[in-house]
């Protein structure tokens, strides 16, 4: 448990660092700003407790928002996260896994796990986008920040489970 | 009784996922403005931290760039001077006691030396911080300028850390003027192209032409008189006609800010106690009547 802990407290330093430092700088045709901190949602094992990954969620939003100016708005969009995770993971789980299996391309197969990952980053950066521009009056913008935010973040997400495998 | 304690516990999750995402829109509709917004931003001490170790290995590997631009202005300046002196020297007989007057004038402000520790360009509402706060004798509404020309104003402070709203912030108005003219306005900026702002306000009577520079006015006491804010590109009217409304370039380029100056008069203190004291006997006329 004190291992788990420790583990992920490690992740989320180095995505907070990496989005804080190097990702959020990074704006492609002035839209699509790769969020790879969302990754951190997606990795939580099955039969994790529920309440423990919306906490876990709710704080990487929490630093998330302070490093980056926004309060409240990753913090709300990945509590949403946390809370579809274990529902979503469950869909693309192949049959007689086991219970503690970890969602990773190495368990579930490369395939269903990005299925899973362009599930919830499709829906991360709608929430996210939606929350932080506060309007649909500049719709085709939004869709381009959408679009072009959940495309950067999958190909980071892809690569990092390349290497990962 | 029994069923409502099943529910809960069966469903708990859920209610700790409305309580967080209650606290998420307590904090998205509360501190994302800028008012408040100092403690779940970079104003933070351990945030601000992170981003000033970034900053300083940033501003290492440009070091040799930035002697580089510091040298040449040097010398521009060097050259400025002298020019004016001779100037000076040539016009009046009494050239040390207008040399005086300058000093003096200058004397009266006091200028903090500060480093950006984050900065954006890409929002409508962007904002900077700087590594000196209240603890370096920094204030809120207090300019901040760089070598290049104006920054912005100080919009909230910490102990060692400030917030500075810049020109580049669709919330910022500075007080300007154009140089050797007058005629005064104020800069704005429509949250588009980093480098291009806009003057409001400048009279139809107003005689100037394109390439004229504009500095600030020295009205508004946040800024001395004479720091440079940018080069007139374009002259419009403005949407009801009744003035100029002057497209600019920026003198100050925001997207390579590193060290910038917090400029203050050394009698701010006493002008705030004196304008807060005008402001309470208002409310205390307001509230007799």
């Amino acid at each position: 448990m004190l291992f788990d802990i420790l583990r992920r407290l490690m992740v989320m330093v180095v995505l907070c660092l990496a989005q804080a430092l190097v990702l959020n700088r990074i704006q492609l045709f002035h839209c699509a700003t790769p969020l790879l901190y969302a990754y951190f949602a997606i990795i939580f094992p099955r039969s994790y407790p529920k309440w423990a990954i919306l906490v876990w969620c709710f704080s990487m939003g929490v630093v998330i928002d302070a490093f980056s100016n926004t309060p409240g708005v990753a913090s709300a969009s990945l509590t949403l996260m946390g809370a579809l995770q274990p529902y979503l993971l469950e869909l693309f789980l192949p049959r007689d896994v086991d219970d503690r299996v970890k969602a990773s391309a190495n368990t579930m197969g490369m395939g269903n796990f990005m299925s899973l990952a362009t599930i919830m980053m499709l829906i991360y950066c709608m929430v996210f986008f939606t929350v932080n521009l506060f309007s649909f009056f500049n719709w085709l913008y939004w869709l381009e920040c959408v679009v072009g935010s959940a495309l950067l973040t999958l190909a980071l997400i892809f690569t990092i489970e390349t290497i990962r495998k | 009784m029994h069923n409502l304690l099943a529910f809960l516990t069966k469903y708990y999750h859920w209610f700790i996922f409305l309580l967080l995402e209650v606290a998420s829109g307590v904090m998205l509709f509360r501190y994302n403005s800028y008012q408040g917004s100092v403690w779940v931003s970079s104003a933070n001490a351990v945030v601000g931290k992170v981003y000033e170790w970034q900053s300083g290995l940033e501003q290492y590997f440009s070091l040799v760039e930035q002697n580089e631009a510091l040298t040449r202005r040097n010398l521009i300046l060097e050259q400025q001077l002298r020019l004016y002196k001779e100037q000076k020297a040539d016009a009046h007989e009494d050239s040390v006691q207008s040399l005086q007057t300058m000093m003096n004038h200058l004397g009266s402000y006091r200028f903090v030396q500060a480093k950006v520790v984050s900065n954006s360009i890409d929002r409508a509402d962007n904002l900077i911080t700087i590594d000196r706060g209240t603890a370096d004798g920094v204030e809120v509404d207090m300019g901040v300028a760089c070598g290049t020309g104006v920054v912005g104003v100080v919009y909230q402070t910490s102990t060692h850390y400030s917030i500075v709203i810049p020109v580049l912030n669709k919330w910022s108005r500075i007080s300007c003027a154009i140089r050797g003219k007058g005629y005064f306005g104020y800069v704005t900026w429509d949250g588009g192209n980093p480098v291009i702002a806009y003057v409001d306000d400048i009279p139809r009577h107003a005689k100037f032409k394109v390439g004229d520079w504009v500095e600030t006015s020295g009205y508004s006491s946040i800024f001395p008189k004479g720091i440079l804010i940018g080069k007139i590109l374009e002259i419009a009217d403005s949407p009801d006609g009744l003035s100029y409304r002057l497209k600019i370039n920026l003198s100050t380029d925001f997207s390579r800010l590193r060290d910038v100056c917090v400029i203050t008069e050394k009698d701010f203190a006493d002008r705030m106690r004196l304008n807060e004291a005008a402001r309470d006997s208002m409310a205390l006329q307001r509230s007799r009547n």
